[in-house]
């Protein structure tokens, strides 16, 4: 299956990025990396260019709350995204948070994954479990 | 008037630049004491330098800060420079300095010198009498070299791939070499008028799981490119990596190459120095184990026979140090040079001779190129993938090559990409790590790979 | 500049002419084809030289048109626009596939359609909606760099199409080359309306690019002729069309290519041919007003055609431009221009402005638009140094030697 991945946000964070994109790829997903400081439209355009099944968005700095309320919008603009999985991951707010509330808040959102100040092994398993219980029509061996 | 004259006239006439006196500059500089040059210290190899990190924004504090550290027996002074300064955003720093002033808070992570101007920041200088490097990660550093230069800071680190590659996600390389050209030939210039100015490339570049072989291939590439514009004073440098013997071994080949490698280009004449960076990745927060690593960073560089080295802090992992704490490094990181005595000397032929393989093919290929000059084979290789930084956050960033830690906390490659290593040498890498575990421990493994200080 | 070689280059509004460093320059006759035209007035130049050392480059007729069909602005639009845009091509539209059931139908002649979207693991991009479009449309040619599984298919159903390799790779990276060979061929091609071009191959064994294209290829090389300094823009003014060609540090974007300059051109900012709609821009800027002032003139020299009205109209034309590529037009590119050290001018506009002229304008644009001191430097290349440059290189060879300035 083929994943999006990147980072809104800065650049120290490249380091988490690459390992995302490692174990993705370790776990035989094809990847797409567009790495840190990615816009919104950009990750879903790269979504559009590859086929991608699976949106991963990495944000570390807390500072997702600032962003995410656009993207039902933008996404609404995109003709083909309909059945693309959407999934967030890292550090969702500033200090620890209360993961009741973060979770249902980032679903409504549009994601229909949310991970936060969770660990990555963790977080894909979730993501493999998800798409097994998906069935989704898409889907094929991993590579 | 030459080209590189008339450029120098126009950068120099920046709007946040005071009126900038070419023949003053040059007189101060010809006059300058011998003790502000660091290539006069280097010349002298009288012992290791010890040189910290800092910076404040406010004059005031900076002052305070370079007197706590000569307090401390530092040899050399930084000059940290902040992040509005390194992007050239100089009305930004502008006006972060003058809230600074305004209420004694930092709101700049380091001295915008643009801002403050080389007069001012030259009565600093002056008057401590030592040598100061300066810091910073600014792929368009023309403005501020000149700026340093005139300020009696005769330290200049960085350069087009160290300064881009680890922090950058698209500055446009190519422009950076030019740019960093342009710094060389400025460089070379003053040196004709007193001790030479000393360049220092920044090897630690990402400071993550860094193969010794990329390291290296940067450092003498860096090297190379600024020796042909006529730099006499060159620094090589890299950082503490995790195996004693690997840093060892590191060391031994990058001395070595360094020196043939200039002698290639006829530039034998040049002083190289080897600089070590005590631990650059994630600290231990527990601060007596921070003290610890610390103290093994000096021992090491003394086993490698380093020029000079550069500490960190107890707080590193806490954030920007207090004055008292980067002091304190300094006065302990001296006491243990002061007391290393009758150090062995260690080879391991082997891993020499491994090392030494995989950089000259990297280097070979690298030369190899088709471009007409040195700087275009550079940019075009990492564009190829020929050189490939690991946890780079550059577009151009092949990002192919993989590394790992083996039992004795080797990094090892064990994929190359397009990395050009000679067979063999990737054979012995790969043998050296155990890669029967499936593809996701491993990636378990880079991970504690990373945090081995934590 | 080898003394052998005669340069012509083909504007919009006159040709010019360098022979043994010796520059000519002709206002056209547009009653004539261009090759009669130049035949009648500079035989005697032309025929002094063997066709293999004749040089013409051009940009007449305001340069080829082309419409971008692609699937997202971040990637296939965006490369194929920039691909299109460095080889000299002016850009029409780009239409988002998404949407192309509710596009306009140009009704212009377009020279070259371009057609692109997805990478070489996508399939079923294209289909029905594609070739409806298209069928309602009027082109010279098409070109397909899109996919590669979906080109058969589109191949089928669109006739006298090129299928070229995907320009986006399988990293999303942008591929210029094989396209950009395309587009800068297309002048040797059979294009309707453009039968004038062709016949210039009469005069010429070498391959005839168009302008902007030699010029933005020449650019990493100019420092050794000026003492321009990086980052810099080079503005041409022409007849028809404004160039504006900028070094890659003054934007942002996550394009690596090998171009270290990329262009832009504007349409409707020419003082010859285009003068009405330049005008018209002027007349609806909320500055213009202020301008006029500083340049001490009213409004009634837009219906002026004396050389003092020209005059204005240049230094009109630098300030709409740098405009355009400010915040306060949110465009296709906004210019860090803060960082711009040179602005080099070329063109017509360097025979009539004086580089204060220049500069006066530049700086008033900062001041006022950009409340900033900050004063580039105005370089006019009043000898066409960089299109002599641009011409005399060959053009394959991507390794030309760099001349480094003597310290």
């Amino acid at each position: 299956m083929k994943v999006v991945t990147g980072v809104v946000g800065n650049d120290i964070h490249v380091v988490a990025n690459r390992l995302i994109d490692l174990s993705l790829k370790a776990r035989g997903y094809e990847v797409f990396n567009l790495g840190v400081n990615t816009y919104l439209e950009e990750f879903f355009d790269a979504c559009v260019e590859t086929g991608a099944d699976i949106l991963l968005i990495s944000s570390l700095n807390g500072e997702a709350e600032g962003w995410s309320r656009e993207i039902k919008t933008l996404k609404s603009r995109y003709k083909g995204l309909d059945d693309l999985i959407m999934m967030i991951g890292g550090n969702l707010t500033v200090g620890t948070g209360d993961p009741h509330t973060i979770v249902p808040k980032y679903q409504r959102y549009g994601f229909d994954l949310v991970c936060h100040q969770i660990d990555l092994n963790t977080g894909l398993d979730m993501l493999q479990d998800f798409i097994a219980k998906r069935g989704h029509s898409k889907y094929k061996e991993s590579a | 008037m030459s080209l590189l004259q008339e450029e120098r006239k126009i950068i120099l006439g920046n709007e946040y630049v005071e009126t900038f006196d070419f023949a003053e500059v040059e007189n101060f500089v010809k006059n300058a004491n011998k003790e502000l040059f660091i290539s006069y210290h280097y010349a002298k190899r009288a012992k290791m330098l010890v040189q910290p990190r800092g910076g404040f924004p406010t004059y005031k504090k900076q002052f305070a800060l370079n007197e706590f550290f000569v307090n401390a027996n530092v040899d050399v002074l930084p000059l940290t420079i902040d992040s509005n300064t390194r992007l050239n955003d100089y009305g930004t720093a502008a006006k972060m300095l003058r809230l600074s002033e305004e209420n004694d808070v930092d709101m700049l992570n380091g001295y915008p010198l643009v801002n403050h101007g080389y007069r001012t920041t030259r009565k600093m200088v002056t008057h401590f009498n030592k040598p100061v490097s300066l810091r910073h990660g600014t792929p368009d550093a023309r403005l501020l070299i000149e700026q340093a230069i005139a300020s009696g800071i005769f330290d200049i680190e960085g350069g087009p791939v160290t300064y881009v590659l680890p922090y950058s996600k698209n500055f446009p390389l190519d422009k950076a070499f030019l740019y960093w050209k342009y710094v060389e030939r400025v460089c070379a210039s003053y040196s004709k008028l007193n001790e030479p100015i000393n360049r220092e490339s920044f090897g630690p570049l990402t400071a993550t799981l860094v193969p010794p072989s990329i390291t290296i291939v940067i450092q003498l590439l860096e090297m190379l490119l600024s020796l042909e514009e006529g730099v006499k004073s060159f620094s090589v440098s890299f950082a503490q990596q995790g195996s004693v013997m690997q840093d060892i071994v590191t060391g031994h080949v990058l001395k070595k190459l360094a020196k043939q490698y200039a002698e290639k280009i006829n530039c034998a004449d040049a002083r190289i120095n080897l600089v070590y960076h005590q631990w650059m990745g994630a600290f231990p927060t527990n601060q007596k184990y921070a003290e610890q690593l610390i103290s093994l960073a000096t021992v090491v560089a003394s086993i490698v026979g380093a020029d000079k080295i550069i500490t960190k802090t107890k707080q590193e992992a806490a954030g920007i140090p207090t004055k008292e704490a980067n002091a304190e490094t300094v006065a302990n990181t001296q006491y243990l040079l002061r007391i290393l005595n009758g150090l062995p000397s260690i080879h391991d032929e082997q891993e020499e001779e491994m090392l030494i393989l995989q950089v000259n093919a990297i280097m070979e290929a690298v030369f190899n190129d088709p471009a007409d000059t040195l700087w275009r084979k550079v940019f075009n290789s990492i564009k190829n993938g020929t050189i490939d930084v690991p946890f780079s956050p550059h577009i151009i960033n092949h990002n192919e090559l993989i590394t790992v830690r083996d039992s004795r906390k080797n990094i090892r490659i064990i994929k190359r990409g397009n990395v050009p290593i000679p067979n063999k040498c990737f054979e012995y890498e790969k043998s050296q790590c155990d890669l029967n575990k499936d593809t996701t421990s491993i990636v378990d493994d880079i991970i504690h790979d990373i945090g081995i200080m934590q | 500049m080898n003394p052998n070689k005669l340069l012509i280059d083909v504007g919009s509004t006159y040709f010019k002419l360098c022979a043994n460093n010796n520059l000519e320059q002709h206002f056209r006759n547009f009653n004539k084809s261009i090759f009669n035209d130049l035949n009648d007035k500079c035989r005697q130049t032309i025929q002094q030289f063997a066709p293999e050392n004749v040089y013409i480059c051009s940009s007449a007729n305001g340069g080829l048109s082309a419409l971008i069909i692609g699937l997202t602005k971040s990637f296939s639009v965006k490369y194929a626009t920039n691909i299109a845009l460095n080889s000299g091509i002016n850009i029409i539209d780009t239409i988002l596939y998404q949407d192309i059931e509710k596009a306009s139908v140009p009704s212009d002649l377009i020279d070259v359609v371009i057609i692109v979207g997805g990478i070489d693991s996508k399939n079923n991009v294209f289909g029905d909606p594609l070739y409806k479009y298209l069928s309602q449309i009027n082109y010279s040619n098409v070109v397909y760099v899109g996919n590669v599984p979906d080109a058969s298919q589109v191949k089928s159903h669109i006739p006298n199409l090129t299928v070229l390799p995907n320009i986006i790779d399988d990293r999303l990276h942008i591929i210029e080359e094989v396209l950009r060979t395309y587009l800068t061929n297309l002048y040797q091609q059979d294009i309707e309306g453009k039968e004038d071009i062709k016949e210039l191959y009469q005069i010429t064994k070498n391959q005839i690019f168009s302008t902007p294209y030699i010029v933005n290829r020449t650019l990493p090389l100019i420092d050794a002729n000026f003492s321009v300094v990086n980052p810099f823009v080079l503005l041409d003014i022409g007849g028809a069309t404004t160039d504006i060609h900028y070094s890659k540090d003054l934007v942002v974007d996550n394009l690596v290519t090998e171009n270290e300059f990329d262009r832009l051109v504007f349409k409707k900012l020419g003082v010859y041919k285009s003068r009405e709609s330049l005008v018209f821009v002027a007349r609806k800027n909320e500055f213009v007003g202020e301008l006029l002032m500083h340049l001490n003139v009213t409004e009634n020299i837009f219906d002026e055609h004396s050389e003092k009205a020209t005059r204005i109209l240049m230094q009109l034309a630098i300030f709409l431009v740098l405009y355009k590529m400010s915040h306060y037009r949110p465009s296709y590119i906004n210019l860090k221009l803060l960082a711009i050290n040179s602005v080099v001018l070329t063109g017509g506009i360097t025979k009539v402005l004086k580089q204060e002229e220049a500069e006066d304008i530049i700086s008033f644009f900062y001041k006022k638009i950009l409340t900033s001191a900050h004063r580039p430097v105005a370089i006019l290349d009043t000898e066409y140094a960089i299109w002599t440059l641009g011409s005399g290189i060959r053009l394959e060879d991507h390794s030309q030697t760099r001349h480094e300035g003597e310290a």
